[in-house]
């Protein structure tokens, strides 16, 4: 086949080269003869060098070349011509002379050029001559020798049209006789080009392809014309309106030929002046419709409002004229008709075409969010029935649809105006749909958008759907990868943060509307978007506490709390057992502040119960203790009953962790449950105390477990750690906690210390070094505190 | 060879679509200017009579399609070229990265005898747009990238306020007539053409 390919190229060079040589050489006598002035032979001579043209073997492209060499060489006979007819000879007795050469091709040739000098002439008017030459022409029918005959008329009469204005006007004829001319011969070319179709075999495919192939090379002979007609200075928008765009388009549309309706639609669009386009949308769009079903409709039509938005990109004050007009109705109609017309056509094309309309509406009517909905509403229209789109160029042109509103408005906000972008968004299949959704949220983050409308806020989530909950078309989320899961989840999570209004009572419908949505998310889903929505909440919360009094059926925190709690059950259920047990605290702290002791109450409950049922590894016990005491000492809210409830339970649990160190430490901590700093606390010094020896008892215990097992005390730690425990509370005025006791204390710590069996570490011995400095400096400091450290010895 | 003087100069005018080269040759040829923007199909040439010293010569302005889907037949009107046109757009960067293509493209395809010294101007059109606030292309640097091409002329025109237009092409043709190299003298092999005629195809009549 190459093989083939390279012979074929070659041979095609050789022929072209043969004919270039005689063309070379007939025409060095032709020019001889024209030198000595010797008529007779000049025009044999060029006839013979013009036979060279009728050879059917070469290609569009060599033909031209070919075209190109006779083309120069007959600018000298015209020139020849011309002043032969200076001289006096009568150019209708030239006229009448070259009709003698012996084949038409040739004859055709030198009568244009001689016809040419006649027009110049104006011995005979132009329309006349015009007329002759354009029905004489008829003799060639070969498609490729008629083709470039006809372009050469074209090419050689281009400056002698009888046009409004120009030398030739009046009596050569009037615009009319020149859009005639210009017109016959565009129909007639346009006749030959279509009819090669249909010569040789429709089945092989080899065969047609070379055929498609030449006629594409040919088709610039054909616009040509119609760059023509756009030049003609007489062709004003009355006469384009009333006689050139719908002779025009009748020849395209009637011609019943694919290839050539294409291009010559592409030619219309591309070679006459936008004004012209927007004055006749109507009818150039009428033609849409009628065009075979496998032209590239798509590309003509986008081309055309890539055109017009260009111009009116260009000249703002056209945009007057475009609503005049009704240029955008009058497209999203033909957009419209043409899908319904064309039932063949790809769904890309289709779809593409709504993307060519959107990029029209963004570039010319960027304020009318209503056109823009009506694009996005047509292509659901069309999309309809059709279930999820899964063809991959489909897929994108409806993300591009979706996306470029986004990037024009850059406002979410804005974008959910739009009634049918849900729609259009949800004929994406899922993993699409959910792409489309992070774009939704990053433009969101990057840009900074707060969305406080709770009606918004719905229709957002509606668009969010398949981040949101498991939509018929996932697959299962254990399915999904759990990174971009992840990753996804956390996005929709840090959306509830721009999820914000001023008044409280829109706030909370916001937040409840989110829990709603969140709520279809299944557990997967619930440990992500969950917590933000307790912080949100618990915000909200303290927004009201400032207000102070509402309204009758107004927002209040109770109602807040209620929500949270209800909330905060749905994570325990997942279960999240340690994340509910956080937020349980979370919401018990606030409740404290709002002075709501039986909600706080309840709260704490909870989170015992958690703690009790749920968390069983001895590490998340540990932290869960801590957080328990941490936010019980902050926690003033509590009468003497409730508050002993809670902090015996605390205790309680602190002395039954597993590991003794852990107790020891869970149970020094309690201590600070009985010794609040805030002006309600309870400060109850001899339990302080009993905490305190119970957690020495406690680290006594884990030594001799240590010396039991292993063999070492092991290191001091735990005392070095109650030591400070006592200080603490020995500074805090507590008058159980004596000099006696730390004493005591110090002593047993510095006996451990140097006994045989202590293990050294560093960092306690660091911590023991800095915490009998302290002491030592407390003394040094005198007044109140240096009297209190009076008593303790050092050594 | 004939004592006819050879005196039509053929000249190419190349660019990118849309900066111009249609305007600026009717500038030039018809003194005429529209806004509306028509794209050009093919190639075609206007000509134009013009006095270079004191000779009178025509001008063949082949004006040229700058979008490729207009270019079917091909480039075969380059061959013969006497001078070579590159326009650009000023207010638009990639139509002065592109000037490079165009220049190689047409090298390539005309394959002049000498294409070192082969005569090019620049021309950088729309100077006028905005007021030349919009301008992305310096004239610095539009005249450093003419030097570095073997010193093309640079000139800045305006073919809508018709400035610069006339300077430009009286140096194009001036430019051109210097090119003008003695044409292949073609001898026939034979006295006898007609002996030396090749079988003609068995086409049709026509």
């Amino acid at each position: 086949m190459n093989e083939h390919s390279i012979t074929a190229t070659e041979e095609q060079e050789k022929w072209l080269a043969d004919a270039q040589n005689v063309v070379k050489q007939q025409s060095f006598y032709m020019r001889k003869a024209l030198d000595s002035s010797n008529l007779r032979e000049a025009l044999k001579y060029s006839a013979q060098m013009l036979v060279e043209l009728r050879t059917s073997k070469l290609s569009p492209q060599k033909y031209y070349e070919l075209y190109m060499q006779t083309f120069d060489e007959l600018r000298h006979l015209e020139a020849f011509f011309q002043e032969e007819s200076k001289r006096g000879r009568s150019n209708a007795d030239l006229y009448e002379l070259v009709q003698h050469a012996g084949n038409i091709l040739p004859r055709l040739y030198l009568l244009i050029t001689v016809g040419s000098v006649y027009i110049r002439s104006k011995e005979a008017p132009a329309k006349d001559i015009l007329k002759d030459l354009v029905e004489m022409s008829r003799g060639v029918q070969h498609p490729i020798r008629g083709l470039f005959l006809r372009s050469y008329l074209s090419q050689i009469s281009k400056d002698k049209l009888p046009d409004t204005g120009s030398d030739y006007e009046g009596e050569g004829g009037t615009i009319h006789d020149a859009v005639e001319f210009v017109l016959q011969n565009f129909t007639e070319m346009n006749k030959l080009w279509v009819r090669m179709q249909h010569q040789g075999s429709a089945k092989d495919k080899a065969d047609r392809e070379k055929r498609e192939k030449e006629r594409s090379e040919l088709r610039d002979l054909v616009g040509k014309n119609l760059l023509v007609l756009s030049q003609l200075e007489g062709v004003d928008l009355e006469l384009y309106k009333s006689t050139v765009l719908p002779r025009v388009l009748e020849q395209v549309v009637n011609c019943k030929d694919e290839i050539a309706q294409g291009y010559l639609m592409d030619c219309i669009i591309q070679v006459f002046p936008d004004e012209y386009h927007l004055q006749t949308l109507e009818t150039l769009l009428a033609a849409c419709p009628q065009l075979q079903p496998k032209v590239d409709i798509k590309s003509t039509m986008a081309g055309l409002m890539e055109r017009l938005a260009n111009y009116a990109a260009a000249n703002s004050q056209v945009l007057s004229v475009f609503a005049e007009v009704e240029a955008f109705e009058k497209l999203s109609t033909a957009v419209a008709t043409v899908v319904e017309a064309q039932v063949d056509m790809p769904l890309v094309s289709a779809v593409s075409l709504h993307v060519a309309l959107l990029n029209f509406v963004l570039r010319c009517h960027a304020d009318r969010l209503d056109y823009v909905d009506s694009v996005l509403g047509s292509c659901v229209k069309m999309l309809a029935g059709q279930g999820k789109i899964r063809e991959a160029k489909s897929v994108k042109a409806i993300v591009a649809l979706l996306s470029e509103p986004l990037a024009q408005y850059g406002d979410v906000v804005t974008v959910l105006q739009l009634g049918h972008y849900g729609q259009l968004m949800a004929t994406l299949e899922f993993e699409t749909n959910k792409v489309m959704a992070v774009l939704v949220i990053q433009s969101i983050l990057k840009n900074g958008t707060r969305i406080g409308d709770c009606a918004r806020v719905e229709a957002l989530f509606q668009l969010l759907q398949e981040l949101i909950r498991d939509g018929e078309d996932a697959p299962p989320v254990d399915q999904l990868d759990q990174e971009d899961f992840a990753e996804e989840q956390n996005l929709v999570a840090r959306l509830l943060h721009v999820l914000v209004n001023d008044d409280p009572e829109e706030q909370f419908k916001i937040l409840s509307a989110a829990r709603k949505q969140f709520g279809l998310g299944g557990p997967r889903r619930l440990v992500f978007t969950l917590p933000p929505l307790v912080v949100e909440s618990l915000k909200l919360v303290r927004r009201l506490q400032a207000r102070g009094e509402v309204e009758e059926g107004g927002v209040t925190p109770k109602k807040v709390f209620q929500f949270l709690h209800q909330t905060v059950e749905a994570l325990a259920n997942v279960p999240a057992p340690e994340l509910a047990f956080r937020l349980y605290l979370l919401c018990a702290e606030a409740a404290s502040d709002c002075d709501l002791e039986p909600i706080a109450y309840e709260f704490f409950t909870q989170a015992f119960i958690l703690y009790e049922e749920d968390i069983a590894d001895s590490k998340a016990q540990v932290t869960a203790l801590q957080l328990m005491t941490g936010t019980l000492q902050r926690t003033v809210v509590f009468g003497t009953e409730n508050r002993d409830t809670l902090t015996h339970k605390a205790t309680g649990y602190s002395a039954k962790l597993l590991k003794k160190p852990d107790q020891c430490r869970a149970v020094y901590n309690c201590s600070h449950l009985f010794w609040q700093d805030q002006e309600k606390g309870t400060r109850d010094g001899e339990r302080v105390l009993l905490c305190l020896k119970r957690a020495l008892r406690i680290a006594n215990a884990a030594q001799q477990q240590a010396n039991a097992t292993r063999g070492s005390g092991g290191p001091v730690t735990l005392f070095v750690e109650i030591l400070n425990k006592y200080l603490y509370h020995f500074d805090k005025g507590n008058q159980q906690v004596t000099t006696t006791v730390l004493q005591g204390l110090l002593e047993l710590i510095s006996t451990e210390v140097n006994s045989e069996s202590a293990v050294q570490d560093p960092a306690t011995e660091a911590f023991y070094a800095s915490t009998l400095k302290h002491i030592s400096f407390q003394k040094q400091k005198g007044g109140e505190a240096g009297d209190r450290y009076e008593a303790i010895k050092v050594q | 060879m004939s004592g006819r003087k050879r005196t039509l100069l053929k000249v190419i005018i190349l660019g990118d679509s849309g900066v111009g080269k249609t305007s600026l040759m009717n500038q030039y040829v018809n003194k005429k200017f529209s806004n509306q923007y028509k794209a050009t199909i093919g190639a075609d040439f206007l000509t134009k009579e013009v006095q270079v010293d004191d000779r009178l010569v025509t001008m063949q302005l082949w004006d040229t399609a700058g979008q490729e889907r207009f270019q079917s037949l091909g480039v075969a009107f380059y061959r013969g070229a006497d001078c070579c046109v590159l326009v650009y757009d000023v207010n638009v960067n990639k139509t002065f990265d592109n000037l490079d293509n165009w220049r190689e493209e047409f090298l390539i395809q005309a394959s002049p005898s000498d294409p070192e010294n082969f005569p090019f101007v620049v021309l950088g059109n729309k100077v006028d747009v905005d007021g030349g606030n919009s301008r992305v292309v310096s004239e610095k640097k539009a005249k450093a990238w003419s030097a570095s091409k073997g010193n093309i002329p640079y000139f800045e025109t305006s073919a809508k306020e018709d400035y610069n237009v006339d300077a430009a092409f009286q140096i194009i043709a001036k430019n051109a007539l210097k090119n003008e190299t003695e044409e292949e003298i073609y001898l026939p092999d034979t006295i006898d053409v007609n002996a030396q005629r090749p079988q003609k195809s068995s086409g049709c009549e026509c």
